[in-house]
């Protein structure tokens, strides 16, 4: 008697033929069925598998990090809180790395939660020489420009808000790889990189870009790209000419109108009053009011009461509050608002009048007693209303 | 006409069953690409770092209505005020409690009454007034009680505080309802981050009971040792990673939950506010504002975020989950009594066309289909029609599917960062999972057939005493109280989570 040992196809198809003769002699509906609960049982095996697979690979990578931290955290310590620039060759015996040692991707991947720590812990006691020298030494830059290069999408954007978060240093060459990539999310990430650590002048992608969408999440990171590069002394955007010469887009305009309001830059005010007279849009023409009245421009308080009448009852209130806020102690303003809070039918307009004209120094609190003492009964919880400092002002009604 | 009528019904279970299998995995597949697409964007700590530093970041308002619940207010509301987030604000709503609830808390936050310029922008019983506080405390400072007529329901008290929040956002929440500490940054960002006006973000909120909350703040969450809260946390779960984030996706979501939602205000009184006589105001809601959105052809999104932000307490026995399930039963069948012109409407884009024919035909005409389903096998049975072969194989087949979707749900918690500490805690799903076809849900499918039964008739709703066990806490020696939810019928008090 001859064996014959059978091919792997061979065997699978064995054991194919030996079920498929099983099942002939069942109805189609039980077939199916079987095949049905098959699929989902080989599915549910495999996601057991890769949970269990996941699991211990987490837990490994956890056991990593704690020792790393019990190993270098005091070392990187020491290194970041010295006042003196220390030398390559002093960080390395610091924090006793093997020499030529290649640093395998989960070990650079361990450190930075607790590189973040660090910073954290130390705020800004923190040597930014040296920090750049522990990267360095920690072969992280290297790291984070294999994690831009990588394939997979999260680890591009992983890296990108990490050497943010981190104060890393990565490549120009290597985020500007990204500046005009489809995915919109990767493309803001690279974006904000360049105008973080961007040394020329990074701002000209955001400024040239016609499809540029604007969001909130983007207002919310470039006015901290911008507080970072004020506060190292970095080149700082002409955010004059983000209110003049972006016309594509409106966020943009209202952002970089915001944000000389929050940065206080009141040597562009007059343009800003050049740009209010010009405006029709809405939303473009209260970041405006709100920054002229924030930065107290007097000459506007004239263009603001022109405006008044003709306004929406949003715009009237944002103009009555930047009104309140200039505080230039004019009569006629006073006056002014006083006659529109007697003719006003919208009671959220009204109440801002009222609370405007209340804190608006002595000519103002005259002119709210004598409203108050001249008001019909159904007007008096307002005034009730606005005297109580209790009530948070944002709260009209 | 038997032989025929025996063919129809198979081909007609056989159809059923195959679309609600295919719906399942192609849910399954769009919460896989929506959980990727938040793994690879989203990175939690940096969101909260950037949004700390920001001054654009928008204001929130928490608005919580409270009855009857001096036993757990004060804690409670200390614990929604310990919220890390750089602007919001609490506001309790006391809907007529007849206990020391409202004395409690003037007490205890030393507040006054102020002379607040109430405008009743959505209709609500009567105001009687709104108290802040006088202590120096900042954290205070964000408080607000609004103190009202009871208007019997959960509705009424929300439409109260919606008339008084400050903030463009507001979050709807109970104020037993245990928060995640940063909860307010996760559940904002979607309205930033998205390119379109988002109307309503929708959070995971799962169970409060056999987790360990010290002073109204979660230490330690766990999955419930008793049946019926566990089997509901799964469900949730379920519901949650793979349902609503799969409809979310194709932005055809159906519900945010009273538990835990966000909305956006203007949208909310323009649609004029939650509805006093639904019971199941949540649903309601968000169709009002979808119709509201359609009709002025203006773009939207409901976002859901797959993060763990609230944990509310489940129906610790049968006779709660009794009243809340026969209760939601009754709300569906009267929310397609109310909106049933949305229900296949192309004009109420994908919400209207596919959303709700899929509910309808698939959630509320389940329960009807599975009784038909349960007689016609015992008729069968009695005729010595079964196909015992069929039978047994197609359970089978079910049943193996039915853990493959839990053990889908455990690994997606686990991709989004799952809130349990031990992962064998996960075992609790799984021994949740082989017992939940043979126990829960033919009790869910009785509940809900006595909810439309109800609904139909027109009975009553009867509010009896919905006891709630109360969570476990982290000090041996000061067990929380039992805070009993008693409601004198027809006054509703709360929605159960």
């Amino acid at each position: 008697m001859e064996y014959y040992t059978l091919s792997r196809y061979a065997y699978w198809k064995y054991y194919y033929l030996i079920l498929y003769y099983k099942l002939q002699e069942y109805p189609a509906s039980v077939r199916g069925w079987i095949v049905f609960g098959s699929i989902c049982m080989l599915l549910l095996v495999l996601i057991v598998i890769g949970n269990f697979i996941r699991y211990i690979s987490a837990y490994r990578f956890e056991r990593l990090i704690a020792r790393n931290r019990a190993r270098y955290y005091n070392r990187m310590r020491s290194v970041v809180s010295q006042t003196r620039t220390l030398e390559p060759s002093e960080i390395s015996a610091i924090m006793e790395l093997p020499k030529n040692y290649k640093m395998k991707e989960r070990q650079n991947r361990s450190f930075i939660p607790i590189l973040k720590e660090l910073r954290k812990d130390l705020g800004n006691s923190l040597s930014r020489q040296n920090w750049l020298r522990l990267l360095q030494a920690l072969k992280m830059p290297a790291y984070f420009e294999s994690q831009v290069l990588s394939r997979k999408i999260r680890k591009k954007v992983q890296a990108f808000k990490d050497v943010a978060d981190l104060d890393a240093t990565l490549k120009e060459a290597v985020a500007s790889r990204y500046l005009f990539t489809k995915n919109r999310k990767l493309q803001m990430h690279a974006r904000l990189h360049a105008a973080r650590f961007g040394t020329s002048y990074p701002f000209k992608v955001l400024e040239e870009d016609p499809n540029l969408v604007f969001t909130e999440e983007m207002v919310v990171k470039y006015h901290n790209v911008l507080v970072y590069r004020q506060k190292n002394g970095l080149t700082m955007p002409n955010l004059i000419r983000w209110c003049n010469r972006v016309p594509v887009n409106d966020e943009l305009r209202i952002f970089a109108v915001n944000e000389i309001r929050l940065f206080k830059r009141k040597e562009d005010c007059a343009e800003l009053l050049a740009m209010l007279i010009a405006s029709r849009e809405e939303a473009f023409s209260c970041a405006l009011i709100r920054a002229l009245g924030e930065l107290e421009y007097i000459p506007a308080e004239k263009e603001f009461c022109r405006r008044y009448l003709s306004a929406s009852f949003t715009e009237r209130q944002v103009l009555a509050e930047a009104l309140g806020a200039m505080g230039s102690g004019n009569p006629d303003v006073v006056r002014f608002l006083e006659e529109d809070f007697l003719q006003t039918t919208d009671y959220v307009t009204r109440m801002v009048l009222l609370r405007v004209i209340y804190n608006y120094g002595s000519i103002g609190r005259a002119s709210y007693e004598k409203l108050k003492r001249e008001a019909s009964p159904d007007l008096q919880p307002y005034f009730a209303h606005i005297e109580c400092d209790l009530i948070d002002s944002r709260r009209y009604a | 006409m038997l032989e025929w009528f025996d063919t129809v019904f198979s081909y007609f279970v056989l159809v059923y069953s195959t679309i609600v299998l295919s719906s399942y995995v192609a849910m399954a597949i769009l919460a896989f690409l929506e959980h990727r697409k938040h793994f690879t964007y989203h990175d939690d700590a940096y969101t909260i770092d950037e949004l700390k530093k920001s001054p654009y970041t928008p204001g929130v308002s928490i608005v919580a209505p409270a009855y009857n619940e001096e036993k757990t207010v004060i804690t409670n509301v200390k614990s929604l005020l310990s919220l890390d987030y750089p602007d919001f604000e609490v506001v309790i709503v006391n809907d007529g409690s007849k206990d020391k609830t409202l004395e409690l808390l003037i007490e205890t936050f030393d507040l006054v009454k102020v002379p607040y310029a109430y405008v009743e922008k959505i209709k609500t019983k009567p105001f009687r007034g709104l108290y802040k506080t006088k202590s120096d405390n900042p954290a205070f400072k964000r408080l607000t009680v609004v103190d009202k007529v009871n208007g019997g329901t959960k509705a009424d008290a929300s439409n109260a505080g919606v008339n008084v929040v400050s903030n463009k956002f507001f979050v709807c929440t109970d104020v037993d309802c245990v928060l995640d500490q940063y909860a307010l940054y996760r559940i904002i960002w979607p309205t930033m981050a998205s390119t379109r006006r988002v109307i309503a973000v929708s959070a995971t909120m799962r169970m409060s009971n056999g987790s360990i909350v010290e002073e109204g703040k979660m230490v330690d969450a766990r999955p419930p040792h008793d049946l019926i809260p566990l089997f509901q946390d799964l469900e949730y779960t379920r519901s949650f990673l793979i349902g609503k984030t799969a409809l979310a996706r194709i932005n055809a979501l159906q519900n945010v939950s009273g538990g835990f939602g966000m909305f956006d205000r203007e949208i909310v009184i323009k649609a004029g506010g939650y509805d006093g006589d639904s019971f199941s105001e949540d649903m309601d809601m968000v169709a009002r504002m979808v119709r509201y959105m359609c009709d002025a052809g203006e773009d939207y999104r409901i976002v859901q975020i797959p993060e763990t932000c609230c944990w509310t307490e489940g129906p610790p026995n049968v006779k709660v989950l009794n009243r809340q399930r026969t209760r939601w039963g009754r709300g569906l069948f009267q929310f397609y009594g109310v909106h049933r012109d949305m229900v296949g409407n192309k004009n109420y884009r994908r919400y209207g066309a596919l959303t709700l024919t899929y509910v309808l035909f698939f959630e509320l005409l389940a329960p009807v289909v599975e009784l038909i389903g349960y007689i016609s096998v015992f008729w069968f049975f009695l005729r010595g029609a079964v196909n015992y072969h069929t039978i047994w194989i197609a359970f089978l087949g079910l049943y193996v599917f039915a853990q493959l979707l839990t053990m889908v749900i455990i690994s997606y918690d686990v991709w989004v960062g799952t809130s349990f500490k031990r992962k064998k805690d996960y075992l609790w799903f799984v021994l949740a999972s082989l017992l939940e076809p043979f126990l829960y849900h033919p009790l869910n499918t009785y509940f809900s057939l006595r909810g439309y039964w109800k609904h139909i008739w027109g009975t009553q709703m009867v509010w009896g005493n919905m006891t709630r066990k109360g969570v476990q806490s982290a000090k041996p020696a000061a067990p929380k109280p039992a805070a009993p939810m008693v409601q004198p019928n027809p006054e509703e008090k709360k929605t159960d989570a």
